[in-house]
C-alpha cells in the first residue's frame, strides 16, 4: 500500500499514515483524537484551519458526549470541505481527513452515537454505563474495594449496586470482577435496569449445581 | 513587460505581471470581499474570505495573494466560492461576541458589513467565545481582543507602515493574539499611540478609549492635519456638527494610511470650552463682549489713526504659519496695499526662516527639493539634528521603512539619542553647535578624495573653486578637534554619503534655530550639490514645524518678499502686484518677527496685528516680549483662544479652527492640499480670511473677492510656483478628488531636474564657535525641542483633552551622573536658571544624554522655557536662537 492508494480509499489520517484498528476502537473518538492533536499543531494564522478545526472538534466532542444532533454529520462534512478548500497550508487542507474518512466508512457508528446514544465500541464514556447484574453478583466485595470513587454499595452477602451518579465510568469494576462471576456489564444505547431493593441477599450458586 | 490576460467572470481583462487577482479585479470594478487585505500592507492571505475559483481546475485560491497567470478563468462568485465564503464568515462569527448592537465600530465594522452583504445572519455553529480583558488606562486606544479576528493588520501596520514594533503575535494556534512585549498594557510598551492600527482594524477589537463625541458618523470630510508640516491627509467623521473621530485620509501618498498621535487624537481642541466665541474689547483692563461691527470698527479707526499720526512703518503684522495660504495671502495684501507697510512676517521665522536664504541662494528655491517618496527610495539618508519622532512623524516612518525594508543606510548626526538611533548605520554625535565644521569636513573629504559628482558639478553648478579653497581648513584632524567625532568616522560618513547612488538630507529646527542656522543650511546644500543629489535624485528635505509654514512663506508674509519670493526691492515685481491691486506699494524692506518687538521697544512700532501666533510664549525673552506688547499703543490679536498674547490685546478677534474653514495648506514638500470645512465655526467665530476681508471693508478699502476661489485664482496668476493650481474638483464614486491631488508639484522645477535659476551656486560657509557654551556658573547646555504629544506653544494641544491628559506637564531630562553631581534625584523639583530668567520643573532621568547637556520640551505654557533665552538673531535669517542656551540647575 502506498500513499496514493491510501488516499484513494480515503483512509488518509494526517499526511500519509495508516492506522490499523479493531472493533474496540470507536471511530468518532478516533476522529476526535486526531483533531485534538491538530488543534495543537495549527499555527492559527488562517481562519478556516483555526476556526474550522475548532468547530469540528466541538461537534465531535458533543457527539462523543452523547449530545450529538441530527445534522451534525452534514455540518462536519461542510466544515471539512471549507477547511480542505480554503486553508492556507497542507496542515489545514488535510486536517479534515480523519473526519471525512471515518464518516465515509463508519457512518453507522456516528449515527449510533447521535440517534441511539450508543457507542458501538463502548469507548465514549458518556454513552456507556456499568451495571452489576444482581443475578450474578456473589458479593465478593472486590469491586467495592477497588472502585476509586467509592461508587459501589453493598456488603457481605448483599448484592452490590453501582451508584450511577457517583460512577466515573473508569471500568475498574468490570476489570476486577472475577471471570467466573462475570457480574459487571457494560451497557451502551440502553438504559440501566433499576437496582434491586436495598439489602437484597445474593443468590448463592451451589457448587454442587455447577 | 508583457501584459497578462485572464478571464474574469466571463470577461477578458489584462494586468501586468506580478499583479494579484484581487488587484486586477478591483481595477476592473469587480468587488471581492476582504478582511486581512489592505493596499498599504504586504498581503498574507490569512482570512481566506477573498477566495475565488479557477474554473479550469475548480481550485479555490485566496485572490489577495495569488498572482495572475495567463489563461486563468476566474469566477469570483461561483456557487462553491459563495458557499465557502459564507462558511468562513460563519466560522469567524462563531467566535465573535454578539455585541454588535452596542459596539461603537457600528456600521464601520467590516466584518458586519461583509456578513450583511452575504446575508449571513443567525449561525448554526457552536459559539466559541474568545476571552479577553480590557486593561488599558491610556486615553487613546482600547483593545477588546474578544472581537479580534486575527487578521494581523494591526501588527503589520505597526511593523510595515510606522515601523514601531510595539505589537506582535504572542502564543500560537488558538490562543494567539496581537500583544505588546510581555503582554503589558499599551502605555507601558513602545507604542506611540499613532492610531494607525486602530484605523486599520476591521472590527471593534481596537477602538478609541475616549471620544469627544459619540454617535454614528453621518458624513466624512477629507482635510489636512492642523499640526506639523508633514501635511497628513485626515478624514474627519462628523455627526451633529461635531467631529467624532479622525482617520488617515484614504489614498494619500503623503501619509499612506498612517497618522501620528496628534493627527489621530488631537483635533478635539476645536470644541474646547476655552474657544473664543465672540469679539472682545478691553475696557479699563477688562474684556467686554462686543459685536463684530463694533470690534472691527474700533480696529479700523485705530489703525487709521496710527497710520496717519505715525506713518505706515509704525504698524506691524504677524501672520500665521498655521493659517491657510489664502489667509496669509489676504493678510499680506491687507498689510501692503491697505496699511501700506512691508512689516509683515509669519511664525515660521522662529524656526525655518534659515531656508529662505540658506536654500534660496544656493538652490534657488527656499524649501524641500524632492517629494517624500523619493526620500524613501534613497540609498543613504543623512538625518541631521532633528528628532523626527516628534518633529515629523511621517518622515520618521518613511526613513524607518527605507532602512528596514529597502536597504537604505541611515547616517544620523545628532548629539542626542532619538527614535532613529537604533536604525542608524552610523550615528555620530558632534558637540552641540559644531555642525558646520562637521559638514564642511565631510565636504572636504569628498573633494580631496575625488568622490564628487564631477559631471554634475561642472554642468549644473558654479562657484566650486571658491568652495574648495574655503574647505581647506576643515582637515579631518581639525574637524575631530572641533566636533569631538573621530576623524575616521567622519571620513566614513563622507564616503558613505558620496558613494550612494541616491542620497538625501533631512534637517529641521535643530539646524535652523541656531544663530548659524542659515550657514549650516548652506553647508548642507553644498554637500548635496557636490554629490549631485539635488534636482534629479535624492534631495534636501527641510522640515516645517507648522502645518502651513511653507505656504505662509510662499504667500509672502515675509517683510522683504512678495508672494512667490519676489523681492519688494525689485521694481518689476512691485509693479506687478501694484497693478493688480490698483495701488502703490512700498519698496522698503519691512521688519521680521523679532525685530518688530525690538522696534516696538524703541517706540518705532506703535501697533501690532497678530493672527494666530503666540509670541509671548514662542519668542525669546518672554518677559520683554510681554512688556513690549503691553506697552503698544494698540494691539489686535486674532486667535481661537485667549492665549498669553491675546490677554494683552486691546481687541481680540475670535478665529475659526482648521475644521471650520476652506482653503489650502502647503506641506513641507511643497504639496498644496485642500483644507475643507467640516463643521460650522463655533459661536460667532469666523475664518481668518473672512475677518481680514471684513476688516478691509471697515477700513473703507474692500478687497475684491467674493470667494476664496477668487483669492486662489489671483495667487495662481501672480505666483509662478502656484500656477495652474485651482480648487476645481471632480466627484467620482462619491469621492472628491481635487485637481490639486493629481499633480500637486507641477511647478516645482527642482523635481524635474532643473535648478530654478539654471545653476546651483556653491556658497562657502565658515564654522564659528557657538556662543551658548556653558561656563563656570551656567554649567549646563540646555537644549529645547518639541515633543510628540504637543505642537508649537501648545495652545491647541494643551486644549486637546486626550493629549494633555497623557502629557500634562513639562520636565527636564538629565543624565543620572550629572544629576548626582548636583545632588538631585528623579522626580525632584528644580529651577532651571539662565542669566535671563528661570523656570521650575521636575527632573526626569535619561541615560543617553551627553555629559553636561539637559533637555526640555517647549510646548507648555506653565513652563515657558523661552523666557530663559535672550534675543540673539541669526544675522542672515533673523531667526532667534532658541535651541540651546547655558543654564544652571537649582534644587527647590
Ligand atoms: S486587533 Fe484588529 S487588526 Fe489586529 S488582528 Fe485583531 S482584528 Fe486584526
Ligand atoms: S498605535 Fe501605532 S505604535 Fe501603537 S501599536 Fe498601533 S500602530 Fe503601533
Ligand atoms: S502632526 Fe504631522 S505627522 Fe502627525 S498626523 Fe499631523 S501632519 Fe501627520
Ligand atoms: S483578504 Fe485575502 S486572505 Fe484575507
Amino acid at each position: 500500500m502506498d500513499f496514493d492508494e491510501l488516499a484513494k480509499v480515503g483512509s488518509m489520517m494526517g499526511s500519509g499514515g495508516m492506522i490499523v484498528m479493531d472493533e474496540d476502537d470507536c471511530m468518532v473518538d478516533v476522529a476526535r483524537y486526531f483533531l485534538t492533536f491538530l488543534t495543537e499543531e495549527s499555527c492559527g494564522k488562517c481562519i478556516p484551519c483555526r476556526e474550522g478545526i475548532r468547530q469540528m472538534l466541538t461537534i465531535l466532542n458533543r457527539i462523543c458526549e452523547g449530545e450529538g444532533k441530527e445534522g451534525d454529520i452534514v455540518m462536519l462534512e461542510e466544515l471539512s470541505e471549507v477547511v480542505q478548500d480554503a486553508s492556507l497550508c497542507a496542515l489545514g487542507t488535510t486536517a479534515p481527513n480523519p473526519v471525512l474518512s471515518t464518516i465515509r466508512y463508519f457512518k453507522d457508528e456516528y449515527e449510533a452515537h447521535i440517534r441511539e446514544s450508543r457507542c458501538p465500541a463502548g469507548v465514549c464514556k458518556a454513552l456507556v454505563s456499568y451495571y452489576i447484574n444482581p443475578e450474578q453478583c456473589q458479593a465478593c466485595q472486590i469491586c467495592l474495594r477497588e472502585c476509586p470513587v467509592g461508587a459501589i454499595m453493598g456488603g457481605k452477602n448483599i448484592v452490590h449496586v453501582i451508584d450511577q451518579d457517583k460512577c466515573t465510568k473508569c471500568g475498574t469494576c468490570l476489570d476486577v470482577c472475577p471471570i467466573r462471576f462475570a457480574a459487571v456489564e457494560k451497557l451502551s444505547g440502553r438504559p440501566v435496569p433499576a437496582a434491586p431493593p436495598q439489602g437484597t441477599k445474593v443468590r448463592r450458586v451451589k457448587k454442587a449445581q455447577q | 513587460m508583457e501584459a497578462i490576460t485572464i478571464t474574469l467572470n466571463g470577461v477578458e481583462v489584462s494586468g501586468h505581471p506580478g499583479m494579484t487577482i484581487l488587484e486586477l479585479a478591483r481595477e476592473s470594478g469587480v468587488d471581492i470581499p476582504t478582511l486581512c487585505y489592505d493596499p498599504h500592507l504586504i498581503p498574507i492571505g490569512a482570512c481566506r474570505i477573498c477566495l475565488v475559483e479557477d474554473e479550469r481546475s475548480g481550485r479555490l485560491s485566496a485572490s489577495c495573494v495569488t498572482p495572475i497567470e495567463p489563461g486563468m478563468v476566474i469566477n469570483t462568485k461561483s456557487p462553491k466560492v459563495m458557499e465557502r465564503r459564507k462558511m468562513i464568515l460563519k466560522l469567524i462569527l462563531a467566535s465573535h461576541p454578539d455585541t454588535c448592537l452596542v459596539c461603537d465600530k457600528g456600521n464601520r465594522c467590516e466584518l458586519r458589513k461583509i456578513a450583511s452583504d452575504m446575508e449571513v445572519g443567525l449561525i448554526e455553529l457552536v459559539k466559541i467565545p474568545q476571552l479577553a480583558t480590557i486593561e488599558e488606562v491610556n486615553p487613546f486606544i482600547e483593545r477588546d481582543l474578544s472581537k479580534c479576528i486575527l487578521c494581523a493588520k494591526c501588527i503589520r501596520a505597526d511593523h510595515e507602515l510606522v515601523v514601531q514594533g510595539a505589537i506582535e503575535y504572542i502564543n500560537r494556534g488558538f490562543t494567539s493574539k496581537p500583544a505588546t512585549l510581555n503582554d503589558e498594557p499599551l502605555e507601558k510598551s513602545e507604542c506611540t499611540f499613532c492610531g494607525t492600527c486602530v484605523a486599520i482594524c476591521p472590527t471593534g477589537a481596537l477602538m478609541e478609549t475616549k471620544r469627544p463625541y459619540s454617535g454614528t458618523t453621518a458624513a466624512i470630510v477629507s482635510t489636512i492635519c492642523p499640526f506639523c508640516g508633514c501635511g497628513c491627509n485626515i478624514d474627519l467623521e462628523v455627526k451633529d456638527n461635531q467631529i467624532v473621530r479622525a482617520r488617515p485620509g484614504k489614498g494619500s501618498t503623503v501619509n499612506r494610511g498612517t497618522l501620528c498621535v496628534k493627527g489621530s487624537y488631537g483635533f478635539d481642541f476645536t470644541r474646547s470650552a476655552e474657544r473664543l466665541t465672540s469679539p472682545l474689547v478691553k475696557v479699563n483692563g477688562d474684556f467686554q463682549v462686543v459685536s463684530w461691527e463694533e470690534a472691527l470698527g474700533l480696529v479700523a479707526s485705530e489703525f487709521k489713526r496710527i497710520k496717519e499720526n505715525y506713518g505706515s512703518g509704525s504698524l506691524a503684522l504677524l501672520s500665521s504659519s498655521k493659517c491657510t495660504n489664502e489667509e496669509n495671502y489676504l493678510l499680506q495684501r491687507f498689510a501692503r496695499s491697505i496699511l501700506g507697510t512691508n512689516n509683515i512676517d509669519n511664525g515660521s521665522r522662529l524656526y525655518s526662516a534659515a531656508n529662505i536664504i540658506g536654500l534660496g541662494s544656493p538652490v534657488g528655491f527656499p524649501g524641500t527639493t524632492n517629494h517624500l517618496d523619493a526620500l524613501e527610495q534613497s540609498d543613504v539618508i543623512l538625518v541631521t539634528e532633528v528628532n523626527l519622532t516628534s518633529a515629523a512623524p511621517i518622515v520618521e516612518y518613511a526613513v524607518k521603512r527605507a532602512v528596514k525594508y529597502k536597504g537604505a543606510k541611515l547616517l544620523l548626526i545628532d548629539p542626542l539619542q532619538t527614535g532613529l538611533s537604533s536604525f542608524a548605520h552610523l550615528w555620530l554625535r558632534p558637540k552641540i553647535g559644531t555642525d558646520i565644521a562637521f559638514i564642511n569636513g565631510m565636504a572636504r573629504v569628498i573633494v580631496t578624495e575625488g568622490l564628487l559628482d564631477e559631471e554634475f558639478v561642472t554642468r549644473k553648478t558654479d562657484n566650486f573653486e571658491a568652495l574648495s579653497s574655503e574647505l581647506e581648513r576643515y582637515t579631518p584632524e581639525y574637524v575631530e578637534q572641533v566636533t569631538g567625532v573621530p576623524s575616521d568616522d567622519m571620513r566614513h560618513a563622507a564616503q558613505l554619503f558620496a558613494g550612494a547612488t541616491t542620497a538625501s538630507i533631512v534637517y529641521g529646527a535643530g539646524i535652523t534655530q541656531h544663530v548659524t542656522g542659515t550657514n549650516c543650511v548652506m553647508a548642507l546644500a553644498n554637500l548635496a550639490m557636490l554629490t549631485g543629489n539635488i534636482g534629479r535624485r535624492g534631495g534636501i528635505y527641510a522640515l516645517q514645524r507648522d502645518c502651513n509654514g511653507q505656504g505662509a512663506c510662499d504667500m509672502g508674509t515675509i517683510p522683504n518678499l512678495l508672494p512667490g519670493y519676489q523681492s519688494v526691492e525689485d521694481t518689476e515685481s512691485i509693479k506687478k502686484f501694484a497693478d493688480c491691486w490698483g495701488t502703490s506699494l512700498s519698496a522698503d524692506v519691512g521688519l521680521t518677527a523679532v525685530e518688530m518687538i525690538e522696534h516696538a521697544k524703541d517706540g518705532k512700532v506703535m501697533s501690532m496685528y497678530i493672527m494666530g501666533e503666540n509670541p509671548v510664549l514662542s519668542f525669546p525673552n518672554s518677559t520683554l516680549v510681554k512688556e513690549v506688547l503691553e506697552s503698544l499703543d494698540f494691539l489686535v490679536v486674532q486667535d481661537m483662544f485667549l492665549t498669553e498674547t491675546a490677554k494683552l490685546a486691546n481687541v481680540v478677534l475670535p478665529a475659526a479652527s482648521f475644521a471650520e474653514k476652506e482653503g489650502t495648506f502647503t506641506n513641507f514638500e511643497g504639496r498644496v492640499q485642500r483644507v475643507r470645512k467640516v463643521v460650522e465655526p463655533l459661536g460667532d467665530s469666523l475664518p481668518d480670511s473672512e475677518i481680514v476681508l471684513r476688516l478691509a471693508n471697515s477700513m473703507g478699502c474692500p478687497m475684491p473677492y467674493s470667494s476664496l476661489q477668487q483669492v486662489m485664482d489671483e495667487i495662481r496668476d501672480l505666483v509662478p510656483l502656484y500656477q495652474g493650481i485651482g480648487y476645481g474638483s471632480t466627484e467620482t464614486k462619491g469621492e472628491r478628488r481635487d485637481e490639486l491631488d493629481r499633480d500637486p508639484f507641477r511647478n516645482r522645477r527642482l523635481y524635474k531636474g532643473q535648478f530654478p535659476s539654471g545653476f546651483g551656486r556653491f556658497s562657502p560657509v565658515q564654522y564659528e564657535p557657538p556662543v551658548e557654551i556653558p561656563g563656570d556658573e551656567y554649567n549646563f547646555t540646555l537644549l529645547v525641542g518639541s515633543i510628540l504629544h504637543h505642537s508649537g506653544t501648545g495652545s491647541k494641544t494643551s486644549r486637546s483633552p486626550r493629549l494633555s491628559e497623557f502629557s500634562p506637564e513639562a520636565y527636564v531630562e538629565i543624565g543620572p551622573s550629572d544629576a548626582e553631581q548636583i545632588g538631585i534625584g528623579q522626580g525632584d523639583e528644580v529651577k532651571v536658571i539662565s542669566p535671563l530668567g528661570e523656570v521650575t520643573t521636575v527632573v526626569r532621568f535619561t541615560t543617553t544624554l551627553p555629559d553636561g547637556v539637559i533637555v526640555m520640551p517647549n510646548s507648555f505654557s506653565s513652563t515657558p522655557v523661552n523666557q530663559l533665552f535672550d534675543i540673539v538673531l541669526d544675522p542672515l535669517s533673523k531667526t532667534p536662537a532658541l535651541k540651546a542656551c547655558a543654564v544652571k540647575l537649582e534644587r527647590i
